[in-house]
């Protein structure tokens, strides 16, 4: 079945945002979903392209927030639109190993827009800039990984550094 | 009323400088077109389309009322306090007024004034009029010198009490004449109710030139911005059928009936919407839809057709919409309780612009390989084309179907449309009455010989037995279950299904319907394509229940 016009116009906005270097000649990069163009950074830095053979599946890649354990790193995620989004939000999942009280091992993300707080009017694009926001402000009060949010409570610059670690591991290769 | 003319009038204008441009538009459209886009022949009407209908100012803080139609905050009825409401209790619910549009248009006349919401899409609509049509163009060029004395446009008004008809005019102080006009509203000069508007147009060639251009730049300018604001926030293309929630945000109505399947809450607010699941009776925003109707009326003539096309997909053998639940026979009654949401919506499509049709499958409980092609689907390949006979909508947006069987069908090929599938089926139909008499008379001919290992007291085979033996195989047990009060047969039953047929084709899809047996094992009656083959089927199932220990 034809692919509903919300979705077409999310992904036509999602990749026309500007990259951050716009001299880097897109041409090098196109439009393909290959591992290169999830690690242009643009101005937001999330970036998401459709798999060719499914539109409902991105790719993802969030760069973390600057002044955070993250920062430097560049995140994969999967993303998947069920049949009926915008009713229900989009299935999202970290593929990149992270240290993060509301993230569990599995990559789920415990995030209230994700959830309960969905609403049809959000879309992707705003859904990505919340996880990029929670990497800037874990809550250890609402964890999903409970290991990491009981660290993270009892002795907070040993988790922070620990989710540097795991950065510079997983994140920056 | 005073005349509203600040200007001295000149000399009246002549025969030839008389109205180009009126109202009916009908006489002189064809001479106006030559000069004018035909979509602002009449520029009042551009300005009318955010006029106030208490102040015939632009709208300023515009709410939306409940019937429709949209006030400025300040031209809001006084407000009173609301007695003996008690439910349900929250903040802006204890005062209301009477609407002045009591009686008109749906309008219930007494409305809740925690019900007007700021109308937060008009607002923004309203922002671009001033922006694109109150200040004087940048461009130095257009704006040349504008007549000294101002253009002249005439009205007429029809002066309610009075009961007469006054002629108003007035001299414009802008170059173009929607900009003009919009600037009298905005004085509060320009009546919204003005009638037979004559605009008197320059002697001068040149300077009537320049005014048109002068209209055309303003008005593109402002459908184009206009545009992009008009969007709706849920499913991305123009606003179809607009319907404002009690806080004053707009979507298309479907799309706000598709989000009440999910939730009560404003996808922009998150406060509660309030609106019946019934959603089809509320009243659309009357102000938005003139003004996309004025402005985009070919985008909506095309969205309408498309979203037609994408909800049904064509007829029914190409795209029929499947409910993948129960057994269905036909000509039997199907009752069922809607829930899901993605089956919400299919009904409601069925119900609003189909025919009424959808199909009916069972689920493939084992993941059994279906036939041609379509591999381990959810669903069993062979199904019942169900008629929606009763539909009703529960307050809370669930809602009880009744639906008859009509055919049978068997799915080709399966998509799936906003959670749901769709199916391109072929109906599956009997052999003639030619064939099943053939078939009969060559069954029972070929048993006619006496089978020597066959012992006497052993149940006829029942390919020997005649399709009316059949039929009254099954009938008879029908007749001895009742004897002993078999629940199954209880006279409820009776009443939704109706009394044993007698007709030996309806007989099975009745015995099918109500016989205690595993959904599994009533399946493989569907794709017979005799009556005798299912009634053989029936025997089989009344000789085995009745084998076993009741």
């Amino acid at each position: 079945m034809a692919l509903p016009k919300r979705i077409i116009k999310e992904t036509e906005r999602l990749m026309a945002e500007p990259y951050d270097y716009p001299h880097v000649p897109l041409t090098v990069f196109g439009a393909s979903s290959d591992s290169l163009s999830l690690c242009i950074s643009r101005v937001s830095g999330i970036n998401a392209v459709p798999h060719e053979d499914n539109l409902r599946y991105f790719d993802v890649s969030i760069h973390g927030p600057a002044q955070s354990p993250y920062e430097g790193g560049i995140f994969r995620l999967e993303l998947f639109l069920p049949d009926d989004y915008p009713m229900t939000p989009p299935k999202i999942r970290f593929l990149t190993k992270i240290y993060h009280p509301n993230i569990d091992r599995l990559g789920r993300i415990c995030l209230d827009v994700l959830k309960n707080n969905w609403s049809p009017a959000l879309q992707i694009r705003t859904i990505l800039l919340s996880i990029q926001a929670l990497l800037g402000a874990p809550n250890p009060d609402d964890p999903l990984a409970n290991d990491v949010a009981q660290r993270w409570k009892d002795d907070e610059p040993a988790a922070i550094q620990t989710a540097k670690e795991w950065t510079r591991t997983h994140a920056m290769t | 009323m005073e005349n509203v003319d600040a200007y001295s009038s000149p000399a009246p204008p002549s025969a030839e400088a008389d109205p180009v441009l009126t109202d009916s538009g009908s006489s002189d459209a064809s001479s106006s077109e030559e000069h004018m886009p035909h979509h602002f022949d009449v520029p009042h009407l551009v300005v009318r389309l955010v006029q106030c209908q208490h102040c015939s100012r632009p709208l300023h803080s515009p709410l939306r009322l409940p019937c429709g139609n949209t006030v400025c905050r300040s031209c809001l009825p006084p407000a009173r306090p609301r007695t003996g409401i008690t439910y349900p209790v929250a903040e802006g619910r204890e005062e209301g007024f009477t609407c002045y549009w009591e009686g008109t248009n749906n309008c219930v006349g007494e409305h809740c004034v925690g019900d007007c919401g700021v109308d937060v899409v008009l607002c923004n609509v309203l922002d671009l009029f001033q922006e694109e049509l109150a200040f004087p163009m940048p461009d130095a060029e257009a704006q040349g010198q504008p007549d000294s004395a101002g253009r002249l446009v005439r009205w007429k008004v029809d002066q309610t009490g009075a009961k007469s008809v006054e002629a108003q005019n007035a001299r414009l102080s802008q170059r173009g004449w929607i900009s003009g006009l919009y600037l009298l509203a905005w004085e509060g000069r320009f009546p919204c109710n003005a009638m037979e508007v004559v605009y008197e147009r320059s002697t001068e060639s040149a300077e009537e030139q320049a005014c048109q251009q002068h209209d055309r730049i303003r008005f593109q300018k402002l459908r184009d911005r206009l545009r992009a604001e008009l969007d709706c926030q849920v499913c991305y293309s123009l606003i179809l059928d607009p319907l404002t929630t009690p806080c004053g945000h707009t979507f298309c109505r479907k799309c706000v009936a598709r989000v009440l399947d999910h939730t009560d809450l404003c996808p922009i607010c998150r406060r509660k919407v309030g609106m019946p699941a019934t959603i089809q009776s509320e009243p659309l925003n009357r102000t938005i839809s003139k003004i996309i109707e004025y402005f985009f009326a070919d985008q909506v003539a095309s969205r309408r057709e498309a979203d037609a096309e994408d909800e049904l997909g064509g007829d029914h053998e190409t795209n029929l919409p499947l409910f993948v639940c129960t057994l269905s026979f036909p000509t039997m009654p199907t009752f069922l309780h809607i829930f899901e949401p993605r089956y919400r919506l299919m009904i409601r499509r069925v119900v609003d612009s189909g025919d009424g049709k959808f199909g009916m499958v069972m689920y493939n409980r084992r993941g059994r390989e279906q036939a041609d092609g379509l591999g381990s689907t959810a669903f069993m390949q062979y199904g019942t084309l169900l008629m929606v006979q009763r539909y009703e909508l529960l307050p809370d947006g669930r809602s009880l179907v009744i639906a008859t069987g009509v055919s049978r069908f068997k799915v080709l090929e399966a998509s799936e449309l906003d959670g749901y599938h769709v199916a391109r089926t072929e109906r599956v139909d009997d052999i003639s009455l030619a064939e099943e008499e053939r078939l009969e008379a060559m069954e029972t001919a070929a048993s006619a010989m006496p089978d020597p290992t066959q012992s006497a007291t052993a149940e006829h085979p029942l390919d020997s037995m005649s399709t009316q033996d059949l039929l009254d195989l099954s009938r008879d047990f029908i007749r001895r279950q009742r004897q002993t009060g078999a629940p199954w047969l209880h006279p409820r039953v009776m009443l939704a299904y109706g009394p044993v047929p007698i007709d030996a084709a309806r007989f099975p899809w009745w015995l099918a319907s109500i016989l205690p047996i595993a959904e599994e094992e009533k399946y493989p009656i569907l794709s017979a394509m005799s009556v005798r083959e299912r009634l053989k089927i029936s025997a089989r199932w009344t000789r085995e229940l009745e084998a076993r220990d009741w």
